[in-house]
């Protein structure tokens, strides 16, 4: 038997044990809202309260959940909508809205923002994650910019993005009542400069006019700021919308940005579990991480040690065999070392436990930003362009970040002292392969171009040239039938081009 | 006529065969033995008049190897340098292995050793 054949399925205020309920002294307008009555079998609003709680047409009594919750991360919605299964309805056509157009475009807005709320449980990325906010949040309310500001740094200040004249610019904006977004902050209310506006109606005149401006002696603005709170309700941040058109933001607006701002927050929070996570994730192997590392360099060094003294001694007595026979095992340990380190740089969480479609521009980036502090240092420029067509990459992803680390890796160590650059981009090459080309300006290896790469990795002069681990990107193109071309040139730098197949079994 | 012959356990080919490149070098007979087990087997046949043993091997390791050999009435007097990553360690507590095994090398030696390190070493535990 199934839920749904229940005889009388919960109401919100039986499920949450609200103390709003129907007989209470302060019941909840979901309660009363008869013309809910009856959808997903509720009592009134009772199982549509998400529709009813009077947020979306403006009412000013809002149940408590409303206050705390994001509706769409209410258990109780989820539950109604297992218990109806196909019969589940959103919305209700009512409660201030008699439009039906208008009615479609408040079901578009909620289905948008519950949209976004599922897709955002699958992003792990901070800086994507508010950018696909913003931008919806821009969207729904039909703003001309949208944008989230933290508050950080000493004195603390608001700090964010703007996009202005199609580019985003830094800004920092005082943490005080002289702008929207301050004062949105300190006093932890959401700002609609439609209200300073309507307090000083100017002689009748309409907001937005020549004539009200005039009086006003300001242009009329749309602006509409709200706090990001954590749950202790204190203030990280602020949500922010600006309107072009010459209308307010309406209520709704309000509501949806209120619940935007939720989602930040969540977001937030979610980055900071998920480095907590790999921090912790890194402390419970590095024990284990260690010991292995060190018995495997140990070995390794005491190779070099027996090694390096088996050819002083063999030179003394001119002795070629021994030579060559220690060479060559400390050939071999010289390359146990090098494919060594990049294990130790393949131990990346982030990567391994990427879920969802995989994104090689994700990838790029992500090895970028390993590489960025280091470029930094050495004053290397580290710059990536992300290739608009090569998401979703369907690539085996842990074998193709070793490549990207590997040719990023052996970029930086070929760069020049001074005034060193590395270029690092993605792009689709054919309709099921991918390219990943890296560039240096370095001190380039000879006159190789073009070549493929099982011949090229044989040459260990070409080698000590070029940096270790290439024996491990020619392994890796190799083993995905992929290949590799190599344009450089003596003093002006080298590029490689990798490319995959993508796979042809996909999900 | 070789000095002395001296039997190298060590389960990394490479290692083991610069060990024995050494030895041979300095006039000794070297065998290469690939894990204690092996190593344990060929004992009586071969008569080492020393040991040198790694630790971590396959099959047998060196420890458990070790404690077999001075277990061994005919074989308690043949001396074992043990190569190994924790000898500082054993060396300050002489801790029971594995809460059973005990470390009764002649000498520890921590690894990366110094192949003029090992060869001293092994002169003076010959004499």
């Amino acid at each position: 038997m199934t839920a749904k054949s229940s005889p009388r399925p919960l109401n919100c205020w039986e499920y949450l044990e609200c103390a709003h309920g129907p007989d209470s002294p302060d019941p909840c307008p979901a309660t009363s809202d008869e013309h809910s009555n009856g959808i997903n079998r509720g009592i009134n609003g009772g199982r549509s309260c998400w529709g009813v709680v009077g947020v979306l047409s403006g009412a000013e009594i809002l149940a408590p959940c409303a206050l705390k919750e994001s509706c769409p991360t209410c258990g109780f919605l989820h539950l109604v909508k297992s218990e109806e299964e196909a019969s589940f309805q959103l919305l209700k056509l009512a409660r201030g809205v008699d439009n039906a157009e208008e009615l479609q475009q408040t079901i578009t807005k909620v289905e948008s923002f519950m949209a976004i709320h599922e897709r955002l449980r699958s992003h792990f990325d901070l800086d994507q994650t508010i950018s696909e906010i913003t931008e919806e949040a821009r969207k729904v309310t039909g703003a001309q910019r949208a944008s989230v500001l933290f508050i950080k740094g000493k004195p603390a200040a608001l700090h964010g993005r703007f996009g202005l004249r199609g580019k985003k610019r830094e800004v920092e904006i005082a943490l005080d009542e002289t702008t929207a977004a301050g004062s949105a902050a300190i006093n932890n209310h959401i700002v609609n400069l439609r209200d300073i506006y309507d307090q000083d109606d100017v002689g009748g005149a309409s907001p937005f006019s020549r004539e009200y401006d005039s009086q006003f002696e300001c242009r009329t603005q749309s602006f509409l700021a709200a706090p990001i709170c954590d749950p202790a309700d204190r203030v990280i941040g602020v949500i922010t919308l600006a309107n072009a058109k010459k209308c307010f933001f309406s209520s709704d607006d309000q509501w949806f940005v209120e619940k935007y701002a939720v989602e930040v927050y969540l977001a937030v929070e979610k980055q900071k579990f998920i480095q907590q996570s790999i921090s912790t994730l890194r402390l419970a192997t590095i024990d284990e991480t260690v010991a292995g590392l060190s018995h495997c360099i140990k070995n390794i060094a005491q190779a070099l040690r027996t090694g390096s003294h088996i050819i002083k001694r063999a030179l003394r007595s001119n002795n070629i065999q021994d030579i060559k026979a220690a060479w060559d095992i400390l050939d071999r340990h010289i390359e146990r070392l090098a494919d060594l380190s990049m294990v130790v740089l393949d131990y990346d969480p982030i990567v391994r436990e990427q879920t969802g479609e995989p994104s090689l521009n994700h990838l790029a980036e992500h090895v970028a930003n390993l590489f960025k502090e280091e470029a930094r240092a050495r004053s290397i420029e580290l710059t990536l362009e992300k290739g608009e067509d090569v998401d979703p990459a369907w690539l085996d992803m842990m074998d193709i970040y070793r490549c990207v680390v590997n040719l990023v890796s052996n970029a930086l160590e070929a760069c020049p002292l001074s005034d060193g650059s590395v270029h690092l981009s993605t792009s689709r090459s054919g309709e099921n392969e991918l390219c990943i080309s890296v560039s240096d300006n370095g001190h380039g290896i000879g006159d190789l171009t073009n070549v493929t790469t099982p011949e090229l990795f044989q040459s260990s002069k070409l080698r000590q040239g070029a940096g270790l681990g290439l024996p491990t990107i020619a392994a890796i193109v190799a083993k995905h039938n992929g290949r590799m071309e190599v344009d450089s040139s003596l003093g002006r730098g080298t590029t490689f081009r990798v490319y995959f197949s993508e796979n042809t079994s996909r999900p | 006529m070789p000095k002395a012959k001296i039997m190298v356990v060590e389960d990394d080919l490479d290692e083991a065969k610069l060990i024995k490149m050494v030895l041979e070098g300095e006039g000794y007979e070297a065998v290469c033995m690939f894990n204690g087990r092996e190593a344990l087997e060929k004992l009586g046949a071969e008569k080492p008049s020393l040991i040198v043993l790694d630790v971590m091997m396959p099959e047998m390791d060196g420890f458990s190897f070790c404690a077999k050999v001075k277990a061994s009435p005919e074989h308690k007097d043949i001396p074992v340098i043990l190569l190994t990553g924790v000898a500082k360690h054993i060396h300050d507590s002489r801790f029971p292995l594995n809460g059973v095994i005990r470390a009764d090398a002649d000498e520890y030696l921590e690894k990366p050793v110094q192949p003029e390190d090992l060869l001293k070493t092994i002169e003076r535990l010959l004499q």
